[in-house]
């Protein structure tokens, strides 16, 4: 079975070259037929690999399959290689089952479409290039999966292209996780120079003899990775693009901005372990990220009135306690939260895109009311799969506590999150489903839609129980905390802490939005805050604005300035300084070809500058 | 002379003599298409005797050419560019009723010229080859003559040319001063035994004023968006390419011959052109809205990109310099090809407009674009980003890290201009024949100036072009996902460079 | 008769040259221009000629021929196009020559 690895990443693809080639003319349910098909297929062979993979584990728990060379420029010769362990396995079961439901559930969603074939095939391309992503053996096909995926996501965040918002989100989200993008690009040329190789495995071995622990080179490289990790998992201060990028369809949100892109951060320090546990000021710093997001985003989550937004903060907030996990180096927990936050984040996402179907397009929570009673699947299936993850964030609490960095004043500080987490959670499904009816609704979710938000909520419930990685043989807390294992049942009180405070939030959030008098008017969010403040909130705390101030306008403007030419006029200062008939070139501006024998003639009296002087 | 240099120079042979037949069939006959067909003959004639050329490689044939793997491998190169610019020029020329004949003999003795370039080892063949391509190039931005910009952009090429020619030239005979010889082996090893260079520096660097302006590296560059906007696309994609090759290979083969350290002026001046360029290059291009100006900024760009990998003087350097200018050779033509199929008698499609929602009316075209611009962007999967990753290798190899800087950040921003010509192509061109068409409001500012009717109209591609884009396409990602054979290639060939 | 000194010649050479250049930068007649680069050009044959006869070669002035070639042609394709601009436009300023320029009407 586990020879068979190499074909799934090629399903999908096949899946998206047939419905490239003849999307045209494929009626819908043969386009469902392949684009569903082609997943169905991925997840039953990731099944079948799995139960291989855990029933008969092949050596070293690892398995590797050499595809072919990439190429080969000086020592380094970078392959099509797959590496499978359970690390990897994890991710794969996530992408291709949720994707696998998400894809079932837009075959419904997407139905009345005019470009199904389209959609279909960038999933689908999206899901080949994800598992690229998690299966490469090497940082180079990573790198590839890694670009590819945000190539699809900057596709299907502008797929009702028509919109032009829709095409501006679409290019924000790219721009700004090119900026980490290129500090990882950076990183890699930096790993390769100094260690030789870009296989992952063969990385850490090296780094580890080489480089001792905290040294600059480890701490550079390691800084250099976790700026990508950072723009594609939406960390601060890269965080402003996922809000914009809701402008997709909600399939994609739910698949791309919630289930799996954006966990590609929280992947690759948990895969490139060994380089940042050489640097403990960087993994300090990805532990500070993820509290200063998780707070940040959580408080402007509360702030939202529009859907998909506040889910989208929420995203943010929750892949902060991922960050906030690796940061104390408990992988296992960062990965817990990963898959059951995928179940839950998947299943709200798509709930949330049935809601807006069933109102009419509305995204504003507060003009909607009462929906429990007419959509019950909806509500039940939310209200279960919201429950999932307070589960699997004690376990990070916990780790917090007894980590050597973290302490209880992180603790606590991540408990307030937790807090915030549930405030805005029941905020929104209370706003919606309970009180009042306020709209109508004529429209009902139908199989397609219902089935998979049944499983993917029965998922997030069953992970908080079981901690899927513990049955992947990736243990939840393997790594850094002896203290944990030296007092279990200490470190199952701390955690169950934050359960309660959760359920402290939960009432809050009753309080507030469904017993409170001022609900109506859906203003009331926390009584004591200013306005000022709140509009800091709602804002997203104004990251927008000053990144607006401190890099487009002065880019632009650059711009401008060069293509005005003035690059070439500047040339002027020299000329004068060497030509005699600088004063006639001055008296007729216009001359272009002039100005350009000009430019000739400046350069050559640089390149004679140069060598004589 | 004897029939091993007439082996190893058959290439050249066999296109000077198709330039000839061809002048000769013209006095007898204008037929478009038997010429056009004797010029496509000729140069795959020439392609096709590059392997009995390499069996007798390396061949010196004293004292002027070298026919050795570097020269051969490079000729195919320029002859394989120059058969691709010749199938989009049949149908180019075609739609156009003018003279059409004469455009081949001009082609072909351009190419010869590339070809005595990349052979050269003597300053009279570098002239000699030089100057074929140049005055060839002279009269083809300025053949169409229906066009208004023809001869505005036919002087301004020429003056230009002719200027930084007698640079070169005049540094040239400053070299020769110095040295008393005009081979480039016996020179290096001239130079190499003196305290210091003496006149043969400035000449140098006189030189590379002709060397800059053939390749548009900043601050030769200027004449580029002109002339790549005034020119027919043909002539465009092979002024882009023909030209900028030739002479890069033979600024790596005149530089070869030198140890690093002795010609270190030289190679600081080319480190700051090639900064400049990048910069400059990407940053020009940004917001320009005719694609052939956008492509013609882009390329100083990337000739400072492969600049970079030339400064590492090394093997490893020179076969990034190979491999890039090959995928740059790649995705130019593709690019430049679209355009030219999109144009039609009249107007070309040169403006962003034109390519509004390409990816609707004709999606293999536009696909085909946008694979060229992410290959030109160093997107992984295009041949353009192992060929960007090679040069970038060789650039840390080589502790450049002032070059490689440049480059990650010019790279930055160009990303941004490809991507943009791509959002162009998926958005929608009308918004009342679309069904779903709720917001174009802020398109409308844009699109004051409607898209040409006639590249809007699907029209069925020519077989020439069709058959000259697909060989584009496959390379363009065949190469980008096994790039080993032809990097082993150019590994062999370029090996006795150094 | 003491030989003139290659440096001396050369120098000379180069004023001519730097002559031709400035020819070429404040003219604004397309013929003057085009006679610049002549003059540059006869510069560069001429530091040619200087230093084949101080190395005592012949090769300085086969160069000199080949520039005198290239240079007929060069002017050839020149006014031919000058000819060609004529009709167009009915001057000789390549001021005026500015249809194709970037940045203001984009």
């Amino acid at each position: 079975m586990l020879n068979y690895l190499a074909l799934l990443p090629t399903l999908p693809l096949v899946g998206f070259l047939i419905l490239t080639a003849f999307g045209k003319s494929l009626s819908k349910r043969s386009v469902v037929a392949i684009g569903v098909g082609s997943m169905a297929l991925a997840a039953m062979l990731t099944i079948g690999i799995a139960i291989h993979f855990l029933s008969a584990p092949p050596p070293g728990h690892v398995f590797e399959q050499h595809l072919w060379t990439w190429f080969q420029v000086g020592d380094l010769a970078p392959g099509f290689s797959l590496y499978l362990d359970a690390l990897s396995l994890a991710m794969i079961l996530v992408i291709t089952l949720v994707g696998f439901l998400i894809h079932l559930y837009s075959a419904e969603f997407m139905r009345d479409d005019d470009a199904y074939a389209r959609f279909f095939a960038y999933m689908n391309l999206f899901v080949s290039l994800m598992l690229i992503l998690v299966l490469a053996d090497n940082l180079l096909l990573l790198y590839l999966g890694w670009e590819g995926v945000g190539m699809c996501s900057f596709l299907l965040i502008g797929f009702w292209y028509k919109k032009p918002e829709n095409s501006k989100a679409a290019q924000k989200a790219f721009i700004v996780t090119r900026v980490g993008d290129t500090a990882m690009a950076i990183g890699l040329f930096l790993l390769i120079t100094q260690l030789g190789t870009l296989d992952i495995q063969e990385l850490g071995v090296r780094a580890s003899e080489k480089w001792p622990v905290g040294s600059g080179m480890a701490v550079a490289a390691a800084a250099l990775l976790l700026g990508g990790a950072v723009g594609k998992s939406a960390q601060l201060p890269l965080q402003t693009w996922l809000p914009d990028a809701m402008a997709g369809p909600s399939p994609v949100s739910a698949l791309i901005h919630a289930a799996t892109m954006v966990t590609a951060g929280v992947y690759l320090i948990a895969r490139t372990h060994a380089l940042f546990a050489l640097a403990p000021v960087v993994l300090t710093a990805v532990m500070l990220i993820g509290l200063l997001t998780q707070l940040t985003a959580g408080i402007s989550a509360v702030h939202q009135r529009d859907i998909k937004r506040i889910l989208a903060y929420s995203t943010i907030s929750q892949l902060g306690y991922m960050f906030f996990a690796l940061g104390v180096s408990s992988n296992g927990a960062a990965i817990n939260h990963l898959m059951t936050h995928a179940c839950f984040k998947a299943t709200w996402f798509l709930a949330a895109g049935a809601v807006i179907i069933a109102v009419n397009h509305e995204h504003d929570i507060f003009k909607m009311g009462g929906l429990g009673k007419k959509l019950p699947v909806l509500f039940w299936t939310m209200f279960f799969a919201g429950c999932g993850p307070f589960f699997s964030k004690d376990g990070i609490l916990a780790e917090v506590w007894f980590s050597d960095t973290g302490g209880p004043f992180l603790w606590l500080l991540g408990l307030f999150g937790v807090f915030v987490t549930s405030i805005y959670l029941f905020r929104l499904l209370f706003t919606v489903f309970l009180g009042p009816l306020k709209n109508d609704v004529h429209w009902k979710p139908g199989l397609a839609i219902t089935i998979p938000l049944v499983i993917l909520a029965t998922g997030s419930v069953v992970g908080a129980i079981v901690e899927y990685p513990r049955l992947l043989g990736y243990h939840p807390y393997a790594t850094g905390t002896e203290a944990a294992h030296a007092s279990p049942y200490l470190h199952a009180a701390i955690g169950k802490i934050a359960v309660g405070v959760a359920l402290a939030g939960i009432y809050v959030a009753y309080r507030l939005f469904v017993r409170h008098k001022h609900y109506e008017a859906g203003e009331v969010v926390v009584p004591h805050i200013t306005l000022r403040m709140r509009r800091l909130f709602a804002a997203g705390w104004y990251f927008d604005r000053a990144y607006h101030a401190a890099f487009v306008v002065p880019f632009q403007a650059t711009s401008r300035f060069l293509r005005s030419e003035l690059i070439d006029r500047g040339y002027d200062a020299v000329v004068a300084l060497v030509q005699t008939g600088h004063r006639q070139i001055r008296r007729s501006q216009t001359g272009r070809l002039r100005w350009y024998a000009a430019g000739i003639a400046v350069g050559a009296v640089f390149c004679l500058g140069a060598v004589l002087l | 002379m004897n029939t091993t240099d007439l082996i190893a120079l058959s290439p050249l042979l066999i296109v000077g003599l198709s330039a000839v037949a061809i002048l000769l069939l013209i006095s007898l006959r204008r037929n478009h298409r038997a010429v056009a067909t004797l010029a496509l003959g000729g140069l795959a004639l020439a392609m096709a005797s590059i392997p009995q050329a390499a069996a007798v490689a390396p061949h010196h044939i004293a004292p002027l050419m070298m026919a050795d793997g570097y020269a051969l491998f490079y000729s195919a190169l320029l002859l394989a560019a120059s058969f691709v610019v010749g199938l989009l020029s049949f149908d180019y020329l075609e739609q156009r009723g003018e003279q059409r004949e004469e455009y081949y003999v001009l082609l072909l003795l351009a190419t010869l010229g590339g070809l005595v370039l990349v052979g050269a080892n003597h300053f009279v063949s570098l002239f000699l080859g030089l100057e074929i391509l140049s005055v060839a190039i002279y009269v083809m931005v300025a053949y169409a003559r229906s066009s208004p910009l023809a001869a505005e952009t036919g002087i301004k090429y020429l003056i230009l040319a002719g200027t930084s020619s007698a640079f070169m030239v005049f540094g040239m005979a400053l070299v020769y001063a110095q040295t008393g010889t005009l081979e480039f082996g016996p020179m290096a090893a001239q130079l190499m035994q003196m305290e210091d260079f003496g006149l043969a520096l400035p000449g140098m660097a006189m030189m590379l004023v002709g060397v800059g302006f053939k390749l548009a590296v900043v601050p030769f560059h200027m004449w580029t968006p002109e002339v790549y906007q005034g020119a027919p696309v043909p002539v465009t994609a092979f002024v882009a390419t023909v030209s900028k090759g030739a002479m890069f290979a033979l600024l790596l083969r005149f530089f070869a011959a030198f140890e690093a350290d002795e010609a270190q002026p030289i190679m600081n001046i080319l480190g700051l052109l090639a900064i400049a360029s990048m910069l400059a290059g990407n940053l020009l291009a940004l917001l320009e809205d005719n694609v052939k100006r956008l492509l013609a900024y882009s390329s100083i760009a990337h000739l400072g990109y492969v600049l970079v990998a030339f400064l590492a003087e090394s093997s490893f350097g020179d076969e990034a310099v190979t491999f890039y200018l090959v995928a740059y050779f790649i995705s130019t033509l593709a690019a430049f090809g679209v355009i030219s199929v999109l144009s039609d008698g009249k107007s070309e499609a040169d403006r962003m407009e034109d390519f509004r929602g390409l990816y609707w009316r004709r999606p293999m075209l536009a696909t085909l674009m946008t694979a060229a611009l992410l290959s030109l962007a160093g997107i992984p999967l295009t041949t353009g980003f192992v060929a960007k990753f090679a040069v970038v290798a060789a650039g840390v190899k080589a502790a450049l890290w002032v070059p490689v800087f440049a480059l990650a950040l010019g790279s930055a921003i160009g990303l941004y201009y490809y991507l943009r010509l791509v959002v162009v192509m998926l958005s929608p061109v009308n918004p009342t024949d679309d069904s779903n068409s709720e917001a174009t409001a802020t398109d409308d500012a844009m699109s004051t100036r409607a898209p040409n009717p006639a590249i809007l109209r699907p029209k069925k591609v020519p077989i020439g072009p069709a058959f000259a884009l697909s060989i584009l396409a496959i390379f363009l990602l065949g190469l980008g996902v096994l790039p080993t054979p032809l990097m082993d290639f150019i590994k062999s060939s370029v090996s006795e460079l150094r | 008769m003491n030989p003139i000194p290659m440096e001396q010649s050369l120098m000379v050479a180069a004023m001519l040259f730097s002559l031709g250049l400035i020819g070429l930068l404040v003219r604004r007649n397309v013929i003057f221009m085009l006679i610049s680069i002549e003059i540059m050009l006869n510069a560069a044959g001429l530091a040619f000629v200087v230093a084949g006869s101080h190395w005592q070669a012949a090769d300085g002035q086969v160069m000199f021929l080949f520039i005198i070639t290239m240079a007929a042609a060069e002017v050839a394709i020149g006014l031919a196009l000058v000819l060609r601009l004529q009709s167009d436009l009915p001057t000789l300023d390549v001021d005026a020559m500015d249809q194709l320029k970037g940045g203001d009407d984009a």
